[in-house]
This record gives structure tokens, sequence and C-alpha cells, in this order.
């Protein structure tokens, strides 16, 4: 029989609860679609690009090929993608951190897969969602070893975010190539 | 969840891969009752590999463009304004 002071207690208790469970800090997703949360990001792109624009110009020549120059812009990208995101999900402290380490390799990324007989739970999941979960593990930055809950979590706030991030740099291309090829932005109609 | 991160019950599995297909566009489009976890899954890696190649592809669009805004400053300031508007 549990002690209770009334229900002072018993909310208490539930309030512990609530708090411990909130205290995950889940990530709303509704900033994703902000317009203000896209220009943001948009304008910190921008800046981005002119800094890999200026160092691939005093880069060596061959440095500075197509492929490059387009992994580079990906990266910051993706960068700058992570920052908005505040340190708040996995996935972009993973890339924060990870854009150097990615390319040594981790000593714990090789173990591939839980020993078997301790975790007897874990096999109430069917065996071929267990390998799609592995595999969309694979696809979010930082996420492999994720347990399935906390996996789909970040996933939602990956896609939200990736979203975002179409959407941003498709407007930047336009505008890049709408200024690039009109030969005055103020002049719709006509020539001079 | 740390302390119940073994115990995940078919249930809770559900519940979040439901929430998962409110997020993929063709889940909203078709909007069926119930769509089997896997497939789900499925549906969301093939998503986001499509958003990873239009990430890409954008990023070679973008680095390609990248040279007027080489020339041009005040294309640079035209865009700000844009996107301030």
């Amino acid at each position: 029989m549990t002690i209770s002071n009334g229900d002072g207690d018993s909310a208490a208790k539930d309030g512990r609860r609530e708090r411990k469970r909130k205290r995950r800090a889940e990530p709303s997703l509704v900033k994703w679609k902000t317009e203000g949360e896209q220009k943001t990001y948009s304008s910190k792109l921008i800046e981005a690009l002119r800094r890999v624009r200026r160092s691939s110009a005093t880069g060596a020549a061959s440095a500075a090929t197509d492929h490059s120059r387009s992994r580079a812009v990906r990266e910051a990208a993706d960068r700058a993608l992570a920052a908005a995101a505040r340190g708040r999900t996995r996935w972009s402290r993973a890339i924060l951190c990870g854009r150097t380490l990615k390319r040594r390799v981790l000593p714990r990324a090789g173990r591939p897969k839980p020993v078997g007989p301790a975790r007897a739970a874990e096999r109430s999941k069917p065996p071929a969602l267990k390998t799609k979960a592995r595999v969309l593990g694979r696809l979010v930055p930082g996420c492999r070893k994720l347990p399935l809950p906390s996996l789909l979590e970040e996933v939602s706030d990956y896609i939200a975010a990736l979203e975002m991030q179409v959407r941003a740099m498709s407007v930047i291309a336009e505008a890049l190539s709408a200024v690039g090829g009109a030969p005055s932005p103020a002049q719709t109609e006509g020539p001079i | 969840m740390s302390g119940r991160g073994s115990r995940i019950t078919d249930e809770e599995i559900n519940e979040l891969v439901s929430k998962l297909q409110s997020l993929l566009p063709e889940s909203r489009r078709r909007n069926t009752g119930r769509v089997s976890a896997s497939k789900l899954l499925k549906e969301t890696c093939s998503y986001i590999k499509s958003l990873h190649r239009e990430v890409d592809d954008l990023s070679d669009r973008l680095s390609g463009l990248m040279v007027t805004m080489d020339s041009n400053s005040p294309q640079a300031e035209i865009i700000r304004s844009l996107l301030r508007s």
C-alpha cells in the first residue's frame, strides 16, 4: 500500500514522472517549417558559401574541381543545418563534431551487433524491423546504435530539417540563376 | 528513456511508427488506416535517401552558380534583400 498524503503525493509522483519524460526535451518539429528559421538558415548558408568560394579561389587549382567544390558546399550546408538545430539533437551534434572524425575509423563503429542472450527483450522485435531500423540508423548521422524510439525521434527531426534545407537551397539556387541570367533584376519588361 | 530502453512493447513501436507516418509525404496523401511498420521504415529510408540526393544536386548547382557570386558582389546584396522580403 503506497503512502499517500491525499492527492498531493500521487500528483507529485506523476509530476515527477512527467518531468522526467519532459526532461528529454523533445525537439519541436514546427520550427523547421517557419519562414524565419529558413531565412536565418539561408543567410548563414550564403555566408558559408562565400567562405567556400574564397578558400577555393586561393587554393591550388587542382583542388578547385567541380566535385570538391560541390562537396564543400554540401558540407557547409550540412554544418549550417546542424548549427540551426542548436545542439538539441543527436544528428546535429554528430555532424558538428563528426566531419573530421568520420574519416578516421572510430573503434566502436566496427562492432556488428549486440551480443545475443543478454538482450532477450530486443528479440521481441521482429528481425525484419530490426534490419530496416539499422539501415535507417546508418542514414541519420550519429544514430547507428540508437534504440528504436530514440531513433524515430531523431529521424523525425532530421527529415524536417532536411526538407527545410532543400527548400532554402532551392530558393538560393533560383535567386542566383535569375540574377546571373537576367540583365538586371529591376527590369522585367523589355530591354533598356 | 534510459530505464525502459530494453523493454519496448509492440504497441509503443506502432505508436512511434504512426507518428513517423505523418512525416512522410506519400503517407500524408494516402492517409489509409494502418501501414505495416516494416513498410514505413522502408519508405522512411527511401525518403531520406531521396532528400540526400536532392541536397547533393542542389549543392552541385550552387557550386556552379557560386561563380556568379564571385564577379558581382552587388548580386549578393540582391540575394540578401530577396531573402529579407
